[in-house]
């Protein structure tokens, strides 16, 4: 039989130093995780489909195994941890003194073509911070992050840091349809002006509503990004926005952690249960972020339970392929 | 920079070999970054500008939008056909507006005006396989795609499939073989296209570049 020796796409196999190595990496990453008292959760590998689907966006959900069990019922393989820490959370350990410091590693599952360091099935490490102070948490999960690439070795990184509520706030008096906000959305990702240009025409947007998502393209830099902003809109969502990126970036400050920092207002992609700030994690040389997270403030209320929450992942596959220090 | 990074400043680019290279070196040259003649017409495959701030790399098209990707190149020269096809996740932050053409649908002249929505599924010999079956079922055509690599106008001539799908420049490829376009798809032009990661870690230099190629467009 064929399929007992041939590899089904997107599977993968770890053995000899390879296998030393990421179990190396793993751990030291864990060291950091728990010296700052995040616990790990073991969840399981498959739960229902709306566990997952509920605001993760279209495209991951394409992404999702599906399958129906013997009593019909819709499952999924996980594609991510943190919805499946969060159902935790909400349902178990809802009267835990917070924020609740929880940590994971495994693998998650994406029906997608094998790319850029990662196949269908691939390793991820993160951690999730629950019911906290906003900013306090936020940066100690970015300061998280920081430490573990540092005690990989990894000296020089940047992290992206961007805030889901300024872009929300700008479009939401546009009165724009799902699919044209999609597509707007997609010509700022692609950073593309001619075709935003084009798109805001056919769309009749007014000259100064086109001004304004024609700067947004170019709204990446150091905290003047932020002031730079700020003289750009009036409405009370995105200026909220801006207060908590500042606010944030004031506190990474404070930890002497801000050399690292971009602010990028003009990231718009990413799981739709963002609901705050969104950061991505760059390393020179390699082509694709190691690593993303954000804060999720809706997605516990999904569960019954009403918290406020922030985390990060890693992606494994890619971390490897960086040269490590794995001491 | 305030950046903890140092910044790269090196900025490695691929480039389509064939009909959009010498192009795009002009294009690049009015925009300040200048190659000798000797290294592009050497037929090298890696070579400098002058300034030492740019690597190129002379690749297949159809490679550039994965160079990029990956990241092994940070910019690239891609034909929106190819970009298209490929699904590649970049930045594309201009057009450059060379190596115009189109993508069409085309046949014998004989049967062209002949409505293709009204057969059971039509069949199509192209080197866009991804572009061409997207076009027909958006429309609700079945169609049935038989992938070549190239000389994709002799495909009717031979009586492998009656039309094909094709980048159409002048029209005259097509006339000497007894086609004429049916349906043209999309306006394919050459986009400049940045790797996600490097245009936010080498931001000053990719920025600058777009800048400088911005301008020399508008001139």
């Amino acid at each position: 039989m064929k399929t007992l020796t041939q590899v089904p796409l997107g599977t993968q196999v770890l053995f000899g130093p390879a296998v030393k190595r990421r179990r190396r990496l793993e751990r030291l990453v864990f060291n950091i995780f728990s010296r700052w008292k995040y616990e790990e959760i073991i969840p399981p590998i498959f739960d229902y489909y709306d566990v997952f689907s509920r605001g993760m966006g279209a495209e991951l959900e394409e992404a999702l195994y599906r399958f129906v069990d013997r009593e019909g019922n819709l499952l999924a393989l996980r594609p991510e941890f943190t919805s499946l820490v969060a159902k935790t959370v909400a349902t178990r350990l809802q009267d835990r003194p917070k924020p609740l410091r929880l940590c994971y590693c495994g693998d998650v599952l994406r029906y997608e073509a094998p790319r850029g360091g990662r196949q269908r099935e691939s390793f991820q490490l993160g951690i999730e911070n629950i019911g906290g102070e906003r900013i306090a948490c936020d940066a100690e999960v970015i300061q998280v992050a920081m430490e573990a690439l540092q005690r990989v070795g990894i000296d020089r990184f940047q992290f992206n840091l961007g805030e889901m509520g300024f872009f929300a706030g700008l479009v939401e008096r546009f009165g724009l349809s799902a699919q044209d906000l999609s597509r707007i959305r997609r010509l700022i990702d692609l950073k593309d002006p001619v075709g935003l240009q084009a798109e805001m025409e056919r769309l009749q947007l007014s000259p100064r509503r086109r001004e304004v998502l024609h700067a947004l393209l170019h709204l990446t830099g150091n905290s003047e990004t932020i002031d730079a902003a700020r003289r750009l809109v009036r409405n009370e969502k995105s200026l909220s926005a801006l207060d908590n990126l500042a606010g944030l970036y004031a506190e990474l400050r404070r930890r002497k952690l801000a050399d690292h920092l971009t602010i990028d207002l003009s990231e718009v992609r990413g799981l739709d249960y963002y609901t705050g700030i969104i950061f991505k994690i760059y390393v020179p040389g390699l082509g694709f972020e190691v690593g993303s997270g954000g804060r999720y403030d809706n997605l516990l209320k999904n569960f019954g339970c009403d918290l406020p929450s922030v985390g990060f992942t890693f992606f494994l596959e890619r971390l490897m392929a960086l040269p490590l220090k794995l001491r | 920079m305030s950046n903890g990074l140092k910044s790269e400043e090196i900025l490695s680019v691929a480039l389509s070999k064939g009909r959009l290279q010498d192009a795009a070196l002009e294009l690049l040259g009015r925009a300040g970054v200048e190659v000798d003649g000797s290294e592009a017409g050497s037929r090298k495959l890696i070579f400098q500008d002058r300034s030492g701030c740019f690597q190129f790399f002379m690749v297949k098209p159809v490679d550039v939008p994965t160079y990029v990707e990956y990241g092994v190149a940070d910019l690239g020269v891609a034909g929106w056909d190819v970009l298209l096809e490929s699904e590649a996740d970049v930045h594309q932050p201009l057009d450059l507006g060379i190596g115009r053409c189109v993508l069409a649908v085309a046949g014998p002249r004989s049967t062209a005006r002949k409505n293709y929505r009204e057969l059971s599924a039509v069949r199509i010999a192209t080197k866009y396989p991804r572009i061409t079956t997207d076009h027909f079922t958006r429309q609700g055509i079945p169609v049935e795609i038989i992938y070549l690599s190239g000389s994709v106008e002799l495909a009717p001539r031979l009586g492998l499939s009656e039309r094909i799908v094709d980048l159409v420049a002048t029209g005259r490829t097509l006339a000497d073989n007894g086609l004429e376009v049916i349906e043209p798809i999309c306006d394919v032009s050459a986009r400049l296209i940045v790797n996600r990661a490097s245009y936010q870690v080498k931001r000053r230099a990719v920025s600058r570049l777009i800048q400088q190629l911005a301008d020399s467009l508008n001139r």
